[in-house]
């Protein structure tokens, strides 16, 4: 029944539209580069949504934990053949993306019989030059986009754009000011998502509620407080002094005591 | 297997070992002397920088204590080229298993991987072109222990208690690392740093002294053997300056 084009349009606007759906009580996911490396941050229930890649890449991800570990095995397969085959050097984020992951993704999107991935993707990639640190995003239709500096997910394009906006207009140059920006931006997104959801269904766009938000970081800081009843904060680093090849670790309580704002701390215990 | 590298690698073809025969008049670059033993802190390995073929020496600056992970470390004796290709397969098959599955590889499993590919070459070494025989050493950090152990070229697994030896120049030095375990001022394992150190390079000059295909210290163009440390904090991979005002102050002796 799909034969015809307009039929199959329609499939694929109507499974967009499903998709869609499908992320809004999701967790969003934030990475900003810092001195030290390359920051990602996300809060997550139990099952952790930031993993290890490659010596120099990271991934983080949104959506059904079934299709990100499809995915993440997916990437891991990929760079280590590729590394051992070739080189550590010959696998960067570029080429997984755009000759490994875009097209499996993108075609899974548009075979309407069959299930699509209900998965948004972040790749981090360090550089051996501080200053080169780039990031690659990939939504569930198999469009990719390139980055530097910072790189979100998030349910809704609009909401992806809240947080950019707001990420414009910090700067973080240390690993704690990276970990106060990265948070606070976090909560401007799970703020927006949760104003979608209970405003407008669970489909809709956060689009004429920016409003309602309010910016100023003691209320965000207060969001996340509430938030850490039920979710842990996670955090994992693309730490550019790390010793041996791999650089990828995640941050321990014991760091997130010194790392996190004031605010945070005692609702860390 | 979940988070076996190899198994697909092999699913696409790649093979370890080809067992030919060696060419008629063909020699193959063979080294050489390589040593493991605990001491205080954890373990401690060691090798000479020489690689041969025949007569000639081929290199004189062969790294063969290769870091695996953080935690361990392969030396080798046999051919190099076999020799490499295991490590690698190794270090990368450690890699994957740790960001798949999301937890270390035990000890126990890294010296199965290890068993595993000298089994596979077990056709290869055989036919005489690429017969390898490790030492695998490092750190069990769910035990908290030093761990030894040594194979012959099947593949079979020994564990080494207190030391291990390989390689053409090993027969000099196994006498001798008996006799200083022994009847020495104090046991191998008791050994500070610095102390086992100082031994590990007087085994390896030893061993040169009476092994043409082991390489010595070359003091003129800075070239020591490479000596690598395994405790809790991981590898230790010491400098050749350390390595080298400690043969000037207890190995050399004004020679």
């Amino acid at each position: 029944m799909y034969e015809e084009p307009y039929r199959w349009v329609e499939a694929v606007g109507n499974r967009r539209q499903y998709l869609d759906g499908q992320f809004v009580q999701g967790s969003p996911v934030v990475g900003v580069t810092c001195d030290q490396g390359i920051l990602l941050m996300t809060m997550s229930k139990g099952t952790p949504k930031l993993y290890e890649i490659y010596d120099r890449l990271a991934f983080g991800g949104m959506g059904h934990p079934a299709d990100l570990e499809r995915l993440r095995f997916t990437l891991l397969e990929m760079a280590h053949v590729e590394g051992f085959n070739r080189s550590a050097s010959d696998v960067t984020g570029g080429r997984l993306v755009k000759y490994g992951m875009a097209p499996v993704v993108k075609q899974a999107f548009e075979e309407v019989l069959k299930a699509p991935f209900i998965v948004k993707i972040l790749l981090a990639e360090l550089s051996q030059k501080s200053g080169k640190d780039g990031f690659l995003t990939i939504n569930y239709d198999g469009v990719f986009e390139e980055k530097s500096q910072y790189a979100v997910l998030a349910a809704t394009p609009s909401v992806e754009q809240r947080m950019m906006e707001y990420l414009r207009q910090q700067s973080s140059r240390s690993l704690k000011e990276a970990v106060d920006v990265a948070i606070r931006t976090w909560a401007v997104g799970d703020q927006a998502q949760r104003q979608t959801y209970e405003t407008k269904g669970n489909h809709d766009d956060a689009k004429g509620n920016s409003d309602q938000s309010v910016m100023d970081s003691q209320t965000l800081f207060g969001h996340v407080r509430q938030c850490m009843t039920e979710k842990a904060l996670e955090c994992a680093l693309l730490d550019r002094h790390m010793a041996g090849t791999s650089k990828y670790r995640t941050l321990g309580s014991r760091e997130f005591e010194t790392l996190l704002p004031e605010d945070l701390r005692e609702a860390l215990t | 297997m979940q988070g076996d590298l190899y198994q697909l690698l092999k699913d696409q073809g790649y093979v370890l070992g080809i067992a030919g025969q060696a060419g008629v008049g063909q020699t193959l670059t063979m080294a050489t002397t390589i040593l493991a033993f605990k001491y205080r802190d954890g373990v401690l390995v060691a090798g000479d920088r020489r690689a041969t073929a025949g007569n000639m020496v081929m290199y004189d600056r062969t790294d063969k204590v290769l870091e695996i992970d953080r935690y361990s470390v392969m030396a080798i004796a046999g051919v190099p080229a076999t020799a490499y290709e295991m490590a690698r397969i190794l270090e990368h098959s450690f890699k994957y298993y740790r960001r798949t599955q999301l937890q270390e590889l035990s000890f126990e499993g890294k010296l199965r991987a290890l068993s595993k590919l000298l089994k596979e070459n077990v056709p290869a070494a055989l036919a005489g072109t690429g017969a390898v025989v490790p030492i695998f050493a490092g750190y069990d950090p769910e035990q908290e222990t030093a761990k030894i152990y040594f194979y012959d070229i099947l593949g079979a697994e020994f564990e080494g208690v207190e030391y291990a030896v390989s390689g053409s120049g090993s027969p000099t030095i196994r006498g001798i690392l008996h006799y200083l375990n022994t009847w020495g001022e104090q046991p191998l394992g008791a050994m500070p740093e610095e102390q086992a150190t100082i031994q590990a390079l007087r085994l390896l000059t030893s061993a040169a002294e009476f092994d043409s295909a082991t390489g010595g210290v070359n003091r003129e163009v800075g070239l020591y053997p490479v000596v690598k440390l395994i405790t809790s904090n991981g590898v230790t991979t010491m400098t050749d300056p350390h390595l080298s005002s400690l043969f000037e102050s207890s190995v050399s002796k004004g020679r």
